[in-house]
């Protein structure tokens, strides 16, 4: 990974030097700075928030609320939980695959990622709030509340793997 | 900027106190997987940034302005979503990325549609994790009803907007 963007930064910024110059290059050098010095520190306050928030929140209490429950009620507990699940995919996949093995249904399944993936609280304060602002992450959120329930109930017409 | 120092510091803290009352977390233990996690970042992430600063410059803005700015409209959502859909790498990539387009002058319905795409058909995850723990027919049933999502919450945003 580190490599790849290694290689990435070298043939971009050559590119952009054979392009336009010397100062273009420092140019982009110097607002990418800018950027690292506002974005990382955010980034380790955050490390350490989300690392506080896994150890105080096992994956068995999150099983136990999503582990039978089908329906409007499993959904919506569904879109919750996927929403505050702490961790990268190292924590939310290996949840899914308990949960399948538990008998929970795939639209409670594909509904809990999308939520993830969606509405997932620790991205946002990662990564979105401090890239773009607290006024587009509202708007975002506001149009992506119902996609992980319309995603779960479009679901159902597919059938589910698992009970056939 | 600040508020989102403010908000993640308040909730690093909470969350501390919380940890600091339960008898069966120890900071040491959570400190050492904080930084397990943090080590990669604190090398890669900085690398993204002037990588994404020099793509952003090499860029033609006036193209993105056109297909994916404020007026492509319902086009330009569609071109989003597909956009969002092929973007390989997780946030270290793509967040600096996405941050380029939008100084590009890509619009707000699109730009949302664009992540909506890129969070939801997530190439890479699906490839290191989903398909080897769900497996394909699981894979291909989120897909298909991610289809819908992205363009719908573009829609959505420029009906809001």
């Amino acid at each position: 990974m580190t490599v790849f963007f290694i290689i990435l930064g070298i043939v971009s910024g050559a590119l952009l030097w054979y392009r336009q110059g010397n100062e273009a290059v420092v140019q982009a050098l110097l607002s990418g700075g800018e950027l690292i010095v506002l974005v990382v520190p955010l980034v380790i306050i955050a490390i350490a928030m989300a690392a506080y928030a896994q150890a105080l929140l096992p994956r068995r209490v999150v099983e136990h609320w999503l582990g039978r429950n089908a329906g409007w009620r499993g959904l919506l507990i569904a879109t919750a939980a996927g929403a505050i699940t702490p961790g990268g995919p190292f924590m939310a996949f290996p949840l899914v695959v308990g949960l399948r093995a538990m008998g929970a249904s795939l639209p409670v399944c594909i509904t809990y990622l999308t939520a993830w993936s969606l509405l997932g609280l620790q991205r946002i304060l990662m990564w979105e709030l401090p890239f773009f602002g607290l006024d587009f992450v509202l708007l975002r959120l506001l149009v992506s509340l119902p996609l992980p329930l319309i995603a779960g109930i479009a679901s159902q017409w597919l059938g589910d793997p698992q009970h056939r | 900027m600040l508020f989102a120092y403010l908000s993640i510091l308040a909730l690093a803290l909470v969350f501390a106190g919380v940890a600091h009352r339960d008898t069966n977390v120890r900071h040491g233990d959570v400190m050492q997987h904080a930084w397990k996690q943090l080590t990669p970042l604190l090398v890669r992430l900085p690398i993204a940034l002037i990588a994404a600063g020099f793509i952003g410059e090499l860029i033609p803005q006036a193209l993105f302005g056109r297909w994916l700015g404020d007026a492509s409209g319902v086009p330009g959502i569609l071109i989003a979503s597909l956009l969002g859909g092929i973007m390989p790498g997780g946030p270290i990539v793509t967040f600096p990325l996405i941050l380029v387009l939008e100084r590009a002058g890509v619009g707000v319905p699109q730009l949302i549609a664009l992540l909506t795409s890129w969070s939801c058909f997530a190439l890479h995850r699906v490839l290191s994790y989903e398909l080897p723990t769900l497996g394909w027919p699981f894979v291909w049933r989120r897909w298909t009803v991610t289809l819908i999502l992205a363009p719908l919450a573009g829609l959505l945003t420029l009906w809001f907007h």
